[in-house]
This record gives C-alpha cells, sequence and structure tokens, in this order.
C-alpha cells in the first residue's frame, strides 16, 4: 500500500506526534526502503509459515519473529539516525532470542556468540551516531547529508570507518565473519532463513543508506579498499563452502561469500552500481531464505527447490540470480575493470560446484539413516516450492525487480547531491 | 574537559575489550556493558552547549544541549535491556553445560565435530 503510493508520488514523509520538523521523529519512505522493507517482511512471512507448519516449539516464536518484523520495518522507514539505532536494537534484540530458541545447548552457546559480537557493532554504530551528532548538530538523515560536506574530512573518514566496521559486522564480511558460520550451522532452518534473508538486509541497508547516501564522498574514497574487501570475502566465502560438508555450513559460507558481490556493486557506485547492489541484496535474501528453507527437509519437490536455489545463487538462468549477477556484471563492465568481470565468473562457477556437491550429497546419495529419507510434511514442501517458483518467476519476468532497483538507486542518488 | 572525557572513554572501551577477549562468560558481559557506557559516554561529550538543565522556563544564559541527554537516556534503557537479556542466556548457558567457560563450550563442540566427522568415515 504504502509500497504503491511512494511508486506513484515519490518519498512521503511523516513526522510524528504533530510536532514540527525537526523535533518530532520523522519517518521517511523513499523506493529503496520500501524495496527492503517489502522484501523483509516477505522473508519473514514465509520463514514463519514455515516453523507454524513444521509445529512451533514454543509460543514465544511467532511473537519474536512479529516483534522482529516491527523493527526492521521501522529501520528501514526511519529518516532519522538515532531512531535507526533503536530499531536496529529492537530487531536485534528480538534476533538475539530467537537465535537461543530450540533451547538446545549448542543453539544457546551460539546465541551468546551472535549477541556478543554484535552488540559491539551496534556500540561502535551507537559511537558513530554520537560522532555524527557532533559533527553536524542534527540527527535526520536529509539534513546530515546536507551538512556533512563542510565537515573536515579527517574526522567524516573516521566516522564513515566505523560506521563500516559496524554494518560489515552484521553482514559477515571477510574480516568480520568468524560469528557467522558457527550461529546459522547450529539453529534451525527457519531461524537461519530468518537471519540470513531478513537481518542481514540491516547490513546491506545500512550500508547502502549511509554508504551512499549520506557519505558518498567517503564511499568513493574508500571504493579500493571496498573492493578488494568484496575480492578476498567472495574468495574466501566460496573456498571454505567447498570445503565444507554439512549443507547449513556450505550455505553459511556462501552467505558470506555472496555479501562480497554487493560490496564490489556498491564500489563501482553511480545508478547502474547502485542498481545492482539493490538488485543483488535483494535476490540474493531470497535465495538464501531458500536454501535455508530446503536443507531442513527430503523429498524430490524439495531437491528441485533447492536446485532452483542453487543456479539461482551461481546465476544461471532462468532463476533470478541471473540478472543479479548480470547487473554486477554490467556495473563492472562499465567501469572497465576487466579483472572484477573474471572474478564475477570464477565465483559464479564456484558456487556452482559447491551447491551441487551439497546437493549431490544431501538428495541422491543412498540415506545412511532411514528416518532422514522420509519426505517431510506435504505443507511445507509446498511452500518450500511455492518459494522456488517465486525466484524462476522472478527471473522470467524481472521487469518489476528491475524497475524498483532502478528506482532505488535514483532515489540515493537524488538524496546525494 | 573534553580530554577528560575522551581519556574516560578510551579506558572504558579498552577494559570492556579486553574483558572480552575473557573466556569466562561473566567477564564477557561485564566487558559488554563497560563498552555499552564508553558508547553512552560518548554520546554524552557530543553533546553541542554546556550549561545549565534546559527546563522549561529557560534561564538567561546557556542551557545543556537536551538532545544528547535524551539519546543517552535511550540508549541507557537499551543497554540494559541488553545486559539483562544476555545474563539470561549465559544463565541458560550455565545450566544445560554446568559451565560458564568459553573452553569448556569449545571442547564440547571441537567433540561434537569429531563424532560428525566419524559417522561422515564410516558411511
Amino acid at each position: 500500500m504504502l509500497a504503491a503510493l511512494v511508486w506513484t508520488d515519490g518519498p512521503r514523509e511523516l513526522t510524528t506526534g504533530g510536532w514540527p520538523s525537526g523535533v518530532g521523529i520523522t519517518l521517511r519512505a523513499d523506493a529503496l526502503s520500501v524495496v527492503f522493507a517489502l522484501l523483509t517482511s516477505g522473508v519473514l512471512l514465509v520463514s514463519l509459515a514455515h516453523e507454524v507448519l513444521d509445529g512451533v516449539r514454543s509460543s514465544r516464536f511467532p511473537a519474536l519473529v512479529l516483534f522482529m518484523a516491527t523493527g526492521l520495518t521501522g529501520l528501514f522507514l526511519t529518516g532519522d539516525i538515532f531512531n535507526f539505532y533503536v530499531f536496529f536494537e529492537l530487531a536485534m534484540i528480538a534476533a538475539y532470542v530467537i537465535t537461543g530458541y530450540g533451547g538446545e545447548a549448542r543453539q544457546l552457546g551460539a546465541a551468546f556468540v551472535f549477541a556478543v559480537v554484535n552488540l559491539f557493532g551496534s556500540f561502535l554504530f551507537l559511537i558513530a551516531v554520537a560522532a555524527i551528532y557532533h559533527v553536524t548538530g542534527t540527527l535526520e538523515m536529509e539534513e546530515v547529508a546536507a551538512r556533512i560536506g563542510d565537515v573536515e574530512p579527517g574526522t567524516v573518514i573516521l566516522i564513515a570507518v566505523t560506521v563500516f566496521v559496524a554494518f560489515g559486522v552484521k553482514l559477515g564480511l571477510f574480516p568480520f565473519h568468524f560469528w557467522l558460520p558457527l550461529v546459522y550451522a547450529s539453529v534451525r532452518p527457519a531461524i537461519a532463513a530468518i537471519l540470513s534473508g531478513a537481518l542481514a538486509n540491516i547490513g546491506t541497508y545500512g550500508v547502502l543508506r549511509f554508504g551512499a547516501d549520506i557519505l558518498p564522498r567517503e564511499l568513493e574514497l574508500g571504493a579500493p579498499a571496498l573492493v578488494t574487501l568484496g575480492v578476498v570475502t567472495i574468495v574466501y566465502g566460496a573456498l571454505q563452502a567447498m570445503s565444507r560438508r554439512t549443507a547449513s555450513e556450505v550455505i553459511a559460507y556462501s552467505s558470506i561469500g555472496q555479501v562480497g558481490y554487493v560490496l564490489i556493486a556498491l564500489a563501482i557506485g553511480g545508478p547502474v552500481g547502485y542498481a545492482a547492489a539493490v538488485l543483488y541484496a535483494v535476490v540474493n535474501a531470497v535465495n538464501k531464505a531458500l536454501l535455508f528453507l530446503a536443507t531442513g527437509l527430503r523429498g524430490w519437490l524439495v531437491g528441485a527447490a533447492f536446485f532452483v536455489g542453487a543456479i539461482s545463487v551461481a546465476g544461471i538462468p532462468p532463476a533470478a540470480g541471473f540478472f543479479g549477477k548480470l547487473e554486477v556484471f554490467r556495473a563492472a563492465v562499465e567501469a572497465d575493470r576487466v579483472a572484477l568481470v573474471a572474478l564475477v565468473f570464477v565465483g559464479g562457477a564456484l558456487s556452482v560446484v559447491y551447491l551441487l556437491q551439497i546437493y549431490q550429497h544431501d538428495h541422491w546419495r543412498p540415506g545412511s539413516d532411514g528416518a532422514s529419507r522420509e519426505a517431510s510434511p506435504l505443507a511445507l514442501r509446498a511452500l518450500t516450492v511455492a518459494l522456488a517458483a517465486l525466484v524462476v518467476g522472478l527471473g522470467l519476468w524481472p521487469e518489476p525487480i528491475l524497475a524498483a532497483s532502478r528506482e532505488a538507486a535514483d532515489a540515493l542518488l537524488r538524496g546525494a547531491p | 574537559m573534553i580530554v577528560l572525557f575522551a581519556a574516560a572513554i578510551g579506558i572504558l572501551f579498552g577494559a570492556g575489550t579486553f574483558l572480552m577477549l575473557k573466556t569466562d562468560l561473566l567477564r564477557v558481559v561485564v566487558g559488554m556493558v563497560l563498552i555499552s557506557h564508553a558508547a553512552n559516554l560518548t554520546l554524552m561529550a557530543s553533546g553541542l552547549t554546556r550549561g545549565r538543565a534546559p527546563i522549561h522556563p529557560l534561564p538567561e544564559e546557556t542551557v545543556s544541549d537536551p538532545v544528547v541527554q535524551a539519546l543517552t537516556l535511550t540508549a541507557l534503557v537499551i543497554g540494559f535491556a541488553v545486559t539483562a537479556l544476555l545474563l539470561g542466556i549465559a544463565y541458560r548457558v550455565y545450566t544445560t553445560h554446568f559451565a560458564v567457560d568459553f573452553d569448556r563450550l569449545a571442547a564440547e563442540e571441537a567433540r561434537r565435530e569429531a563424532e560428525l566427522e566419524r559417522e561422515e568415515v564410516s558411511v
């Protein structure tokens, strides 16, 4: 509903509590926020449906997912940096509890590590917020973007690095990734899908919003570093994924690798680069949700769904991942970066290898234990297949999502004079 | 004053990071608390003006910046909630493992991995 309004009329603003702008807290919806909000709600809904169909173990789970949905939607729609932090914590606290859901010893350990590492990231972000307020005297994103140009560059770079590290921790980028495989591999599939399909969007959105919208100059300056990190992330994620054998671990490392593409697209910048970054983030979130949900299930329908997810990550048509890769590819070509083009290919090839390895291992090999060979309940399989159909559908009819990502990129560029 | 703030924030953050690198879960939680207070202090220090308390019939001289105080208050509450949650998780870990030590948890994890590996070989 709001998405349609933004689509036709451009950005919407709402200041809560009837206060004049500057005193009240601003909520702002532009194309980027709407794309991310829709995506996240969709992923959360599917994961929740999956868990409900599988049999909820605790009555708190749906409530926590809704709590998280509130936090995430608020985060995407807010126009105020400090509010961003508050919503961010709201979503994260729900996420910490959800990670521990299931109550097994491993999950609790994972929840603790997850909470500590991400809290560290959050507090770094809070410090960055304080620094931004100190140098610009405002907390509203638009105002900050307008005023930050007059601030001494050295200070702003320091802020930019802090913000980047904070979101890097959240995204599981290469030097900050250590917590991610442990957490994703030990939680239940639906929760892994929530974490990687919905929560990781905070990182992507944050990097896009703060990098491209608020600190464009620093983004340009840091582009070589971002490209390097992106490349290392892709290669490291792919190689680690190939050496793992349990499905959830492979996909966890693969999600580290996939973030690298978003980073590269962001570093290339410009309308094409930003559009590619948004598109890739959207496609990646759907892929990851599909793969994680499919890992817990058995049966040939699920095998087919997993296969669709796999070729989508690898970027083979007709799956949606093809367009994600294609856009990153186009951005790289337009920037004349031959090495990056080659890397996108190599990364795609590696992901085919590791995902099909898992596919073969899980779905073709005769079962070691009879129980896990039996097909899962029909409703669960149907849900997974529906998600797979969505991936293929986006691949066959990509115009809406392409248009959405362009619109989002335009919104970013309009914000950054 | 700024130097004093900077030194206090630095010491808090450093001590917090040091504690976070310990293997004892409770120390990690305390380290987190210290880091959160370093962040709160940074918020306070980032205020734009200093002066009297900003209560409605405004005094003639400059008042202190109310925004950072509101922010710090919010951040404090969030930090408090998060600390409670962390302690809760640490307690659950304790009741399931009978240990609040990362080394013990890691040893258990390694044992589980080895078991998986054995299953893999036997298949």
